[in-house]
């Protein structure tokens, strides 16, 4: 490969799965054993179904002939669009915030105890309350997830944005930047990787925020179903919703981590070749 | 040459750094002016406030007493400056050709119509090929060198060198000096260059300043009556070798 050839799209995002790979080809090979056992010891120990469901019957709840009753992609779509409707709002408030923050330091002063405050709040405590502001439905949903996982990104990228080198900010304050362009150019792009550990803690929480909201009250979502198959103690369902919860949450997790690649290219540039 | 010839004149400058462990002054009082298109170096032991007094110029500290005084009609100090600072300070998420152009971005400026100076900037400093690589690919020396081109890339009138050929091995470093020289009579431009080489400031130099140690006074203003243009050769005559024994002495005295 030449000096100067840039690496396409498609090759930089092989990278990404390769290390996907690395990373967790054991933990699938894990889950896989496990899974198995599972099975052996619901068969060998005769356990009822009301009490652990086999791997088999979870198995057939998502795929058997019984299946469509469940409505599986519905339930699907709505907690998909959820975890993900949060994260874009978490993203793009969460960094549009910690700007805000670091901007000076009076709004510092001024937004910092608050959103200290309100962290300590158990956040999942205010699921209630939003259902009696918003209604019930998709949108409740995404606030209430919002609102438990946004505070790691925060913090993080506003720790991001005030670690830069004052060297750094030099570099462009003798040009006479405006603060925007500091922002822009220096302390925006210099966060990224602060950014990027806080959106991994907040991946998860999406995911737990959307299942509360859920379980609360809704119309649709895998913690309706869920709640909705305890009422018949239909074990299978549970289990089956919660092993695609853990899938959605994996893909998610794996599809930061490209993103992560794809977004700061120079950080593997070293590696490359 | 007269008085309407100085671009940028300095009035006993004084920095007194504000620390934890009470005041540290810098720079006790230094005095000189720099001419339109002259080339001045400043030499001085380590520590003795060079680069304080440039980032004082440059308008990134605040001086504690004494005057600045920039001839405007000359030039606009806020964005016809260039600055190579004592360390490369790319940044790490740009490629290198983006580097080179960053300031470029802040002044707002065409960025296609300075692409292809940038290049040849790039080729000047020896970096032809390496505009898409990330500065975390590049040694020492080629990061500062990029910092050079970057420094050059909007045509500053006036330019800030603080110990620009630092990390360079000696033959690079000669051939950055002969590319500076070019780059400045070419361009008529007015530099304003710290070293700590002896030979480098009196090789490059209309005027050599010396301070002495922190606190730094100027002990020292030498006017360099060499021919231009300068090669190599003339490291060996007398005449040069006079003028760096010159300096030399007015250093150690401190
Ligand atoms: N931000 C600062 N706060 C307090 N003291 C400082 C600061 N920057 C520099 N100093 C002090 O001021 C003095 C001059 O520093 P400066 O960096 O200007 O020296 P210098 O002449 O450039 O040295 P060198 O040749 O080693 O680069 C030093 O004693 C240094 O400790
Ligand atoms: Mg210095």
């Amino acid at each position: 490969m030449s000096l100067t050839a840039k690496k396409p799209l498609g090759v930089r995002i092989l990278y990404g799965f390769w290390d996907f790979l690395k990373k967790y080809g054991l933990t699938i090979l894990a889950i896989v054993l496990l899974v198995l056992i599972w099975q052996i010891v619901v068969d060998g120990f005769h356990i009822k179904k009301y009490v652990l469901p086999s791997p088999k019957l979870v198995f057939n709840s998502l795929f058997g002939p019984q299946a469509a009753k469940n409505h599986w992609w519905k339930h699907i779509r709505t907690t998909v669009l959820e975890v993900f409707g949060s994260f874009a709002l978490v993203l793009v408030l969460g960094v549009s915030l910690a700007v805000l923050i670091s901007w000076n330091r009076w709004l510092n002063r001024l937004l910092m105890p608050v959103l200290v405050l309100f962290n300590s709040i158990p956040k999942i405590a205010l699921a209630p309350l939003f259902l009696l502001w918003l209604g019930y439905g998709v949108k409740t949903n995404i606030w209430i997830s919002f609102f438990v996982a946004f505070f790691p990104v925060v913090i993080n990228a506003t720790t991001g944005m005030m670690s830069v080198d004052d060297d750094l900010l030099d570099l462009v304050k003798y040009l006479d930047a405006k603060k925007y362009q500091v922002f822009l150019k220096v302390r925006i792009p210099a966060s990224l990787p602060y950014i990027f550990s806080g959106i991994k803690i907040c991946a998860t929480s999406c995911v737990v925020g959307s299942i509360v909201g859920e379980f609360c009250a809704a119309k649709s979502g895998l913690g309706y179903l869920m709640r909705d198959a305890q009422a018949f103690i239909d074990m299978p369902t549970m289990f089956a919703c919660l092993f695609l919860l853990a899938v959605i949450g994996m893909s998610f997790f794996g599809t930061i981590s490209i993103l992560e690649k794809v977004c700061m290219p120079w950080k593997r540039s070293r590696r490359e070749d | 040459m007269s008085e309407k010839d100085v671009l940028l004149s300095i009035k006993d400058l004084r920095k007194v750094y504000k620390t934890r462990d009470g005041e540290l002054e810098a720079i006790g009082k230094v005095t000189f002016d720099v001419k339109d298109q002259e080339f001045v170096s400043i030499v001085g032991p380590s520590g003795c406030g060079k680069s304080t007094l440039l980032r004082i110029v440059a308008g990134l500290l605040e001086k504690t007493e004494g005057e600045i005084i920039v001839d405007k009609t000359k030039f606009n100090p806020d964005k016809e400056v260039g600055f190579v600072f004592q360390k490369a300070l790319l940044l790490d998420w740009r490629k290198v050709i983006d580097n080179v152009l960053l300031p470029i971005e802040i002044l707002k400026l065409d960025k296609r119509k300075y692409v292809d100076r940038a290049m040849e900037l790039l080729e000047m400093v020896g970096l032809k090929g390496f505009e898409n690589r990330y500065p975390n690919e590049l040694s020492g020396g080629m990061q500062q060198r990029v910092s050079i081109a970057r420094a050059l890339i909007h045509d500053p009138k006036l330019i800030l060198m603080d110990e620009p050929f630092g990390a360079l091995d000696a033959i690079t470093r000669e051939k950055m000096n002969l590319e500076l020289m070019r780059i400045w009579s070419e361009s008529k431009k007015t530099v304003l260059f710290i070293t700590h080489e002896i030979a480098e400031a009196v090789f490059l130099s209309d005027r050599v300043i010396v301070l002495s140690a922190r606190p730094s006074r100027q002990v020292g203003s030498f006017d360099i009556d060499l021919p231009r243009p300068r090669g190599i050769d003339l490291k060996t005559t007398p005449e040069f070798n006079k003028y760096v024994i010159d300096v030399y002495k007015t250093l150690e005295v401190q």
